[in-house]
């Protein structure tokens, strides 16, 4: 179970990006998400990926990333696959070259390019934002913007039961493989999920009853220990944040020029090869993890 | 004649290439032995009974299972020859009924049915449980489902028990119970490893104590001697039982000659020297 756990958590470090408030980071990951969904522009989303690896550099946080991009990459790669044969995109599609009922489209290719550009550049930008801020100074930032206390408690309490409810659940498949249990298939569901989702349950009743008894829900302010303080540079990188958003939205939405999908050819060899390698990635790697499956 | 069932060949395990949990052990378990692993919280011994029935396979050397190198092995291989009880039952029952739980086991193994109910009748049996066979297992007491726990491996038939503290969260009629359970299991000719903090479980019952600390076995001997050895104990920072500690200061105040580990070996002692000053 060890080496199955994303590692979707804060890596410390001390990095510059690691220095910067919370809210700071998250404008800049909602203008990137924005942006992204704005554009199919290869070239905008190129330059957000770009940005993106280099930030991870700037935090020195290649390793964890790259665990968490060996099971994200083969995933966004597949768009490729399936928007070359099904563009979502309107018609009419210009054909590039056909194999029996499946033919690959200019259109496809261009949307498949720009999809995995989209999820590729947001997710750089989140996990990057999600690798470098303490999940408390995150809900304390929000805290602060107005999201209530309570919701913030549950977005905290939830996250913090991942990893435990991922123990538990390695420890229930070590206990029913100890009793014989074939570790796959619809077979191994229930063995495994019952006493994990009794022990969650037990957990969780245990859980709110010692908050009740430490005061949880009490009226008036409440106190953080962990105290946000925004430095100048901090408000700074905020409002850049905001004003890159607002002036590359404005700038999509002006510059009509921007929308290469006519213009952008592909030719036959370069689309098949695109078309073969993310299809082999994706089966590669659901064929390697199938087998890690069947080996554990 | 003995034979060794388990054998370990210095084995080391290190956690995710960092965290040596369990060094350099070299161990033979034979076949019948009642065996119990001590040691402080972090010292190694669950780490260690782990790679006994596959669930971790070693970093460095070997682990023979009746003669198999577990390295090769599944679990699910390794599960007819080496039963191991969770301390937990909840993180095994999920079965309706008790005695589907039972059925569980054999039935991975590919035991015919009508064994399977026999096996499953005998452990009734043996456990005391007949009057819980259809009940759900979460509807039943803690110490009940931990008996459950062990019934669901006993119906398997392993060569070796593993006993993950067992009388941990058990009062005291259920941890008398898994007393006699553990000499039961034994004269069926079964192994039995405990791993516990129960000190009067390891001073009554088992036959023979390994020690460990800081990922290394430092004592594989008899309760008795590791109870007498006080620098040995302290340095594990685990108490013998209260009857033990008694029977030490009895003993440096010469009133009886030898250690005695149960109420009923102080009372034997404590006799022996009533005679002995009535026949002076």
């Amino acid at each position: 179970m060890r080496g199955a756990v994303i590692p979707i958590t804060m890596v410390p470090g001390d990095s510059p990006l690691h220095k910067i408030a919370p809210l700071p980071k998250l404008a800049w990951s909602f203008g990137v998400l924005i942006i992204a969904f704005m554009t199919r522009n290869p070239a905008i989303l190129g330059t957000i990926i770009l940005a993106g690896l280099l930030l991870t550099t700037i935090a020195q946080i290649w390793k964890p990333m790259l665990r968490v991009m060996i099971v994200l990459f083969p995933v966004f790669v597949i768009s490729i696959f399936l928007q070359s044969i099904a563009p979502a995109f309107p018609k009419p599609w210009n054909p590039i070259v056909g194999f029996g009922p499946f033919t690959i489209y200019q259109e496809g290719i261009y949307s498949g390019i720009t999809m995995f550009g989209r999820a590729f550049g947001m997710t750089l930008f989140a996990m990057v934002t999600i690798m470098t801020t303490h999940p408390s100074d995150l809900f304390a930032s929000l805290e602060k913007i107005g999201m209530p206390y309570v919701l913030n408690f549950i977005l905290t309490v939830t996250l913090q039961l991942i990893p435990i409810l991922q123990r538990e659940f390695g420890t229930v498949l070590s206990a029913q493989k100890s009793r014989g249990m074939k570790g796959t298939g619809f077979g191994a569901v229930l063995p495994s999920m019952v006493p994990v989702f009794v022990g969650a349950i037990e957990r969780v009743q245990q859980l709110s009853i010692s908050l009740e008894s430490r005061a949880f829900g009490s009226t008036g302010n409440k106190t953080s220990y962990r105290n946000v303080v925004m430095r100048p540079s901090d408000y700074i990188i905020l409002v850049s944040g905001l004003l890159a958003t607002f002036a590359t939205g404005y700038w999509i939405l002006v510059d009509k020029s921007l929308d290469w999908s006519r213009s952008m050819t592909f030719s036959p060899t370069l689309s098949i090869s695109l078309v073969v390698s993310a299809g082999l990635i994706f089966t590669s790697f659901v064929t390697i993890a199938i087998f890690k499956i069947i080996k554990t | 004649m003995s034979e060794a069932l388990i054998v370990c060949e210095n084995l080391t395990h290190i956690y995710d290439g960092e965290v040596v949990a369990v060094q350099d052990i070299n161990l033979t378990i034979q076949k019948g032995e009642l065996i119990g692993v001590i040691g402080q919280n972090g010292s190694g011994k669950t780490t260690l009974v782990k790679h006994f029935n596959g669930l971790l396979k070693p970093t460095k050397g070997k682990v023979f299972v009746n003669g198999n190198d577990t390295a090769g092995m599944r679990i699910q291989e390794l599960a007819k020859s080496v039963g191991y009880v969770f301390q937990n039952p909840n993180h095994q029952l999920f079965a309706k009924t008790v005695r589907e739980e039972l059925e569980f086991g054999p039935t991975n193994l590919g035991v015919p049915e009508d064994e399977v109910k026999e096996r499953v009748n005998k452990a009734f049996k043996f456990f005391n449980l007949e009057k819980y066979r259809e009940s759900h297992p979460y509807r039943i007491s803690f110490p009940l489902r931990k008996l459950v726990g062990m019934a669901s491996i006993y119906t398997m038939r392993p060569d070796v028990f593993i006993l993950d503290e067992p009388t941990t969260g058990q009062d005291h009629i259920t941890t008398r119970i898994v007393y006699q359970l553990i000499e039961r299991l034994r004269n069926e000719g079964a192994t039995v490893i405990c791993v516990a903090h129960d000190m009067i479980l390891l001073a009554e019952v088992v036959e023979r104590m390994i020690v460990m600390r800081d990922s290394q076995i430092i004592a594989d001997t008899d309760p008795r001697t590791v109870f007498s050895d006080k620098d040995l104990m302290a340095s594990t920072h685990l108490t013998p039982p209260q009857i033990t500690e008694l029977s030490y200061r009895m003993r440096d105040n010469k009133q009886i000659k030898n250690l005695a580990l149960s109420i009923n070996g102080l009372l034997e002692e404590t006799s022996k020297n009533f005679n002995l000053k009535r026949s002076k």
